[in-house]
């Protein structure tokens, strides 16, 4: 039997592994742009010089010869002939698969504003070749313009103010982490981050581009007709499936690659798992998706069951948040706030079961919220006491001595 | 896989294994009576939960069969190990996003306080001897079984 699997990130990886434990035989064949494994979560520590690539590697360094894959890296899978089951190198090569993994991840969305696009110093931060562009890039640079303040455009803060640099970043949205986080808690990163010397322009969009003779961004226009000058510009708006190898293929597709919960594609022997597959956009989730999709290409069924994706974790300055659910309030909701010096926790529960919650500053022991949230766990008389519910409460243990819930 | 069972029923909440558990993971020699309690150096992996009808649950990493925070880990500083069945923690490949405490479903791991790594069991394989909190428990709330993982 040989596995072919296009990418090498988070599900990549993970279906290798699973393939492998599965299969001591099989032949496994992995494709890869990325001439690195890389964690995508840690790029910013090589934008700030923290790691360097091989740090930002998530498997051992004889991980390929371990599990006797053969990785062909640096190259781009360009087409996928489900009729003779190959897939189509950029040079022209042909590899043959019984069973095929379409693990190719997503791509920074440039929105197109003014001409952004064309811009040289313009940059998403997803791979490890963007933040190696953006530090070659960066060398000229003073002023860095984040564009967005998720996740991806704090991190890419993050890293510039370590080094020094003067950043300002333009959010949309009134606050920052608008999506993760409320008001409150976006206020406790904003006043570190401004602490580190970030200046944030909050509710207001770029608008118009200003470039030079070498189409270098010297500027963006904002809505308001501000004018905010940068060297360089990190966009933090998004991605977007990167579905092109599929595409002239039999293997339906839309926005992402179709799948069933078994994460099998149109094509029986065509499988998809991880960002291109849309079920959901977080490191977690992926690696579970690369793993069920794993054992489903060995011939054992298993459906991916675990989807829920709304959940974060983030850590500025040593200031740790856990967020989980959509955080909307609505009428009818149960509202619970408790705050002193150094912590923030705020929870909604919706009839009787908790909808959202979210911890900063102290998230010791706090992975049981998770399992409430998904599984609906009606929560009786702990509701009262929110923030002190403990595994404790469910406290079971199996007789293989692992711990189960038990739910009253 | 060796893995520490617990009987709950025998717990009286001592909190011996927490401070062998500290013991173990101090990173100064000397014996538990000079132990330092407050030192971020060597905060327990383990902790007893007590209930208001006055029971207790000892909360233990079970180097769980399909463990949530090896699939979360997004720096490849958790593995299982495929030999011990151990759930290993490497704290200088953590990259500290602690997606692995939002993700363990038994609320077992947490920060230590420097927010910069994780408090993670090793079944004391750093300090080279068998789970310091079994040898701890003077009731045998906790003990050592040989199970499939």
């Amino acid at each position: 039997m040989r596995h072919v699997i296009i990418g090498v990130g988070a599900a990549g990886i993970s279906a290798a592994g699973t393939i492998r434990q599965n299969d001591p035989a099989a032949d496994i064949i992995m494709i890869s742009k990325d001439e690195f494994v890389h964690s995508r979560c840690m790029l910013h520590r090589y934008l700030s010089h923290e790691r360097d690539e091989k740090a930002l590697s998530f498997v051992p360094e004889d991980y390929f010869e371990t599990n006797r894959i053969y990785w062909i890296k640096g190259r781009s899978a360009e087409k996928i002939d489900t009729k003779q089951k190959e897939v189509l190198l950029d040079g022209g090569e042909r590899i043959a698969y019984d069973k095929l993994l379409i693990a190719t991840g997503a791509k920074s969305f440039l929105p197109p504003v003014g001409q952004m696009r064309r811009a040289k110093n313009v940059f998403g931060l997803r791979d490890l070749s963007d933040a190696q562009a953006i530090d070659r890039m960066s060398h000229n640079a003073k002023q860095i313009l984040i564009v967005g303040s998720g996740l991806v455009g704090m991190d890419a803060a993050y890293a510039f103010l370590e080094r020094g640099f003067q950043v300002s970043v333009v959010e949309m949205a009134d606050r920052i982490l608008p999506i993760q986080l409320d008001e409150t808690a976006g206020k406790a990163y904003q006043q570190l981050f401004e602490k580190a010397g970030c200046r944030f322009i909050l509710g207001r969009k770029a608008s118009e581009t200003v470039l030079d003779d070498d189409d270098m961004l010297k500027a963006v226009i904002l809505d308001d007709g501000t004018r905010v000058e940068c060297d360089l510009a990190v966009v933090a708006a998004g991605v977007r499936a990167a579905i092109e190898c599929a595409a002239d293929s039999t293997v339906q597709s839309e926005r992402f690659i179709n799948v069933n919960e078994r994460l099998q594609t149109s094509d029986p022997d065509v499988f998809a798992a991880g960002d291109v597959a849309g079920l959901s956009g977080i490191w977690p989730n992926a690696q579970k998706q690369g793993q069920i999709a794993g054992w489903n290409m060995c011939g054992i069924q298993m459906n991916y069951v675990d989807t829920y994706a709304m959940k974060n974790t983030m850590n500025f300055y040593g200031l740790t948040t856990l967020s989980l659910g959509r955080g909307a309030v609505i009428e009818g909701d149960q509202f619970v706030i408790c705050e002193d010096s150094r912590n923030y926790k705020r929870a909604i529960i919706r009839d009787g079961k908790l909808d959202s919650i979210l911890l900063q500053g102290d998230i010791s022991y706090s992975g049981i919220y998770q399992y409430l949230i998904k599984n609906q766990i009606v929560l009786g008389e702990k509701a009262e006491r929110i923030f002190d519910v403990s595994f404790a409460d469910y406290f079971d243990i199996g007789p293989d001595g692992q711990y189960c819930y038990k739910i009253f | 896989m060796k893995r520490i069972m617990i009987d709950e029923t025998k717990c009286d909440g001592c909190r011996n294994c927490e401070l062998a558990c500290m013991q173990a993971h101090r990173s100064t020699p000397g014996s538990i009576y000079d132990l330092d309690l407050t030192s971020r150096e060597n905060e327990s992996r383990n902790h007893i939960v007590s209930l208001q009808d006055g029971s207790y649950r000892p909360i233990f990493c079970r180097h769980c069969d399909q463990p949530e925070c090896v699939m979360s880990c997004m720096s490849g500083a958790l593995k299982k190990d495929p030999d011990t069945g151990l759930v290993l923690y490497d704290g200088e490949k953590c990259g500290s996003c602690f997606m692995c405490v939002m993700n363990c479903p038994y609320g077992v791991l947490r920060p230590d306080r420097t927010r910069t790594r994780v408090l993670k069991c090793d079944f004391c394989t750093s300090a080279g001897t068998e789970p310091s909190c079994v040898g701890a428990c003077p009731r045998q709330a906790i003990y050592l079984e040989e199970v499939i993982g």
